[in-house]
C-alpha cells in the first residue's frame, strides 16, 4: 500500500479541525494517525469501528498523486504570516471595522502594544457587533483589512508580533 | 425588475446548476462556501466566492443573517437558497425582503403556512384535496373498531407521540381490531411513553406522486405534469421518474388540476411541488405536503417538458412579463428516470462513506444527463448530505428508457470511494422495477432483504 503524502496528512488534520468530532482514527497497513481533542488522550481505542477505517484509509492510499483538496488561498490563510508572527482571523464572515464609531480613533495603530484582552476592531453581521480580541500580546505589526470592508470567515485581519 | 448579481447560498450539485442557469441567463454568481467547500466545484465556476463560515452547517449554510450580510457586501440583488439547507426557512425569505434582496422562490407566508403541516392539510381542504383518512386520538379497542368501520379497512394504528414505523400495526378486519390495539399500544407505551394511538387508512399499493407546479405570485399557476417517487428507503427518494405511466389520464387530469388550485388560492410564486399518495387500488389520490423550493428530482420533469425550471426560477423571482408560460404550450411527450448516487455503503447498512473520488467516469450519450459537481481528485467532506450527483436518462417511453438507464449505469465509473452504484444497477434491472410493478414499500420489503441476501 501507498504511503500517504505530506499534504494528505495535513487536509486530514484540516477536516478534523473544522469538525466537531472528538477523535478520528485512521490506520492502514504502513501508517496510523490518530487525532483527537483531549490532549489527556491515551490514543486509539483497540477496537475501532470497521467502516470509518475502509474509508479513510481509501482516501489516503489513492491520493499520491493529487493535489490537497484544502489548499488555502492567500486571503484567508495564516500561511502567509511571517515567520514569529501570530495572526488575528475573523471569528464570522460580516463587516470589519477599525474604530468603535465612525470618526472614533481606531482601536489599535501600527507599532502599537497590546495585550491578549485588547480589542482590535469590530465584526459586524446585520447590525449584531462583536468584537475581536488580540489574542496575544505584542506589537501590532499590520492591519490587514481596511475600515468597513466585508471579511471572510478567518480571513486575516490583524498581525501582531508576540512580545 | 432585474437581477444582474445573485448570492447562491448552497452547495453541491444544485449549486452548480443553479450557476449554470443564472450564467445563461446573463447573471453574475456569488458562491458562498464554507471553509471545506472551498475547493469544490462551485466556487470554480461563480465569478466570486466567499468563504461564509467553518465546515458546520449551523455556522455556514444554515446562518440566515451571515448569508443575507455576505449577498449584501457582495452586491447581490437576488439570492437563491437551491433545496434544504436555508431553502424552506420562511425566516430568510423575510430577512431578504427587509434588507431589498430578491429571494428566488415563494412569499415568506406562503412558505411559513405550508411548512405548517396541519395549517398546509388545511389549504387543501379547502382546495376539496382530502389526506390518508384518519381519526383522532384512540383510547380502547372499541373507540378503534368504531373509527376503523367509518374509515374502511385495512387501517393502521399509529402511536401519536411516535414516528418512524414504531408501534405501527395493520388491522385487515374487525377481527384483528382488539390484538393490532394492544400490540400496537404496547409498543407505543414502551417507545414512548405515551400508548394513545390514532388509526388511518392502510394503503396496500400506494405511489408516492407529485406535480410540479409553477405561479407568478398574481394567482397564475400552471404545472409541468406529475413525478413517480416511489423507489424510497426511510422516506428518502432513491429513484424518481416522470410520467406516472400507471395513472390513468383522468385521474391525472384531476390530480394536476387539484395542485394548480391549490397553488393558485395561495397566490404561489416561483416553482413548488405537491405530494400527494396514490391509492393504486382504489385509484385516488391524498394530499401529503406542499414544497416551496425547487426539488433534487427536478430535473426528470425538464427532460420531458423541455423546460429549465432553474432559469425559471429567475424569472419569476425578477417578475419578467411572460415568465410563467402558457398551460397549453406546455405537453409531456417523452419518459424520463433519475437515480440518486450516493456516497453510502448498501453492503454495510447505508454507512456514509465520505472520501477522494481517484477517478470519476460519468456515462454519456445519447439521452444521458448527469447532474454533479464531482470530478476527479475531488474530496467528498464528511459534514453534509451524501449526494454525490443525480443521473437522468430520457427515452421515448418507459420500457426503452429503463434499458438505456441499465446501460447508463453499467458504464458509470466511479472509483476512490465508495457509493450506492452497485445497488442502483441492481434496482433497475429488477423485474418489478423493469414491470413497473412496486410501491412506496417496495425497496425497504422486497428488494432490499434480497439484495443483502444476494451479498453473502
Amino acid at each position: 500500500m501507498a504511503k500517504p503524502t505530506s499534504d494528505d496528512i495535513k487536509t486530514l488534520i484540516e477536516q478534523f479541525e473544522q469538525s466537531d468530532w472528538k477523535e478520528v482514527h485512521v490506520k492502514t497497513d504502513s501508517f496510523e494517525l490518530y487525532l483527537s481533542e483531549n490532549p489527556k488522550s491515551s490514543g486509539p481505542p483497540s477496537a475501532v469501528t470497521p467502516q470509518l477505517t475502509a474509508a479513510t484509509s481509501q482516501t489516503i492510499d489513492s491520493a499520491d498523486t493529487i493535489p490537497s483538496a484544502a489548499e488555502p488561498t492567500p486571503e484567508a490563510s495564516k500561511a502567509i504570516l511571517p515567520e514569529g508572527m501570530t495572526a488575528v482571523t475573523a471569528p464570522n464572515l460580516g463587516t470589519f471595522y477599525s474604530a468603535p464609531k465612525p470618526g472614533a480613533p481606531p482601536y489599535v495603530e501600527v507599532g502599537q502594544n497590546v495585550s491578549a484582552e485588547t480589542e482590535v476592531c469590530l465584526i459586524e453581521v446585520m447590525k449584531l457587533f462583536t468584537p475581536v480580541k488580540a489574542g496575544v500580546s505584542g506589537v501590532v505589526r499590520e492591519i490587514c483589512v481596511s475600515d468597513g470592508q466585508m471579511v471572510e470567515y478567518e480571513q486575516l485581519l490583524v498581525v501582531i508580533e508576540p512580545s | 425588475m432585474t437581477i444582474k448579481r445573485v448570492f447562491v447560498a448552497n452547495r453541491g450539485e444544485i449549486a452548480v446548476r443553479i450557476i449554470r442557469a443564472a450564467h445563461a441567463l446573463g447573471i453574475e454568481v456569488v458562491q458562498g462556501v464554507s471553509l471545506a467547500d472551498r475547493d469544490s466545484m462551485a466556487p470554480k465556476l461563480a465569478d466570486r466566492d466567499v468563504v461564509i463560515g467553518p465546515a458546520q452547517s449551523k455556522d455556514s449554510y444554515l446562518d440566515v443573517r451571515t448569508v443575507v450580510h455576505a449577498a449584501k457586501s457582495t452586491g447581490c440583488d437576488a439570492l437563491h437558497p437551491g433545496y434544504g439547507f436555508l431553502s424552506e426557512r420562511a425566516e430568510l425569505a423575510r430577512v431578504c425582503l427587509e434588507e431589498g434582496i430578491i429571494f428566488v422562490g415563494p412569499q415568506a407566508q406562503v412558505i411559513e403556512d405550508l411548512g405548517d403541516k396541519l395549517r398546509a392539510r388545511e389549504i387543501a381542504e379547502g382546495s376539496g384535496i382530502a389526506s390518508v383518512p384518519g381519526s383522532g386520538h384512540i383510547e380502547s379497542p372499541a373507540a378503534a373498531l368504531v373509527a376503523a368501520n367509518e374509515i374502511g379497512f385495512p387501517v393502521v394504528m399509529k402511536a401519536s407521540a411516535g414516528g418512524g414505523g414504531r408501534g405501527m400495526f395493520v388491522a385487515r378486519s374487525s377481527d384483528d381490531i382488539t390484538e393490532s390495539f394492544e400490540r400496537a399500544s404496547g409498543e407505543a407505551l414502551e417507545a414512548f411513553g405515551d400508548g394513545t394511538l390514532y388509526l388511518e387508512r392502510y394503503i396496500e399499493n400506494a405511489r408516492h406522486v407529485e406535480v410540479q407546479i409553477a405561479g407568478d405570485g398574481q394567482g397564475n399557476a400552471v404545472h409541468f405534469g406529475e413525478r413517480d417517487c416511489s423507489v424510497q428507503r426511510r422516506y428518502q427518494k432513491v429513484v424518481e421518474e416522470a410520467p406516472c405511466v400507471l395513472m390513468s389520464d383522468p385521474l391525472r387530469k384531476k390530480l394536476h388540476k387539484a395542485a394548480v388550485k391549490l397553488v393558485s388560492s395561495l397566490n404561489y410564486s416561483n416553482v413548488g411541488t405537491v405530494e400527494f399518495l396514490f391509492d393504486v387500488e382504489r385509484d385516488e389520490f391524498y394530499f401529503i405536503e406542499v414544497n416551496t423550493r425547487i426539488q433534487v428530482e427536478h430535473p426528470v420533469t425538464e427532460q420531458v417538458t423541455g423546460y429549465d425550471l432553474v432559469q425559471m426560477q429567475f424569472r419569476l423571482a425578477a417578475q419578467e412579463e411572460n415568465a410563467l408560460p402558457a398551460q397549453e404550450a406546455i405537453s409531456i411527450s417523452r419518459h424520463a428516470i433519475e437515480c440518486r448516487l450516493n456516497a453510502e455503503d448498501a453492503y454495510n447498512n447505508f454507512a456514509p462513506s465520505p472520501g477522494r473520488i481517484t477517478e470519476w467516469g460519468p456515462s454519456q450519450g445519447a439521452g444521458i444527463r448527469v447532474d454533479s459537481h464531482c470530478y476527479t481528485g475531488y474530496l467528498v467532506p464528511p459534514f453534509y448530505d451524501s449526494m454525490i450527483g443525480k443521473i437522468v436518462v430520457t427515452g421515448p417511453d418507459r420500457l426503452s428508457t429503463v434499458h438505456r438507464l441499465q446501460t447508463a449505469l453499467a458504464d458509470f465509473r466511479i472509483e476512490g470511494l465508495v457509493c450506492n452504484l452497485p445497488l442502483l444497477r441492481e434496482i433497475v434491472a429488477h423485474p418489478d422495477f423493469e414491470g413497473n410493478n412496486f410501491h412506496t414499500r417496495w425497496l425497504e420489503q422486497d428488494m432490499l432483504p434480497a439484495f443483502e441476501l444476494a451479498k453473502k
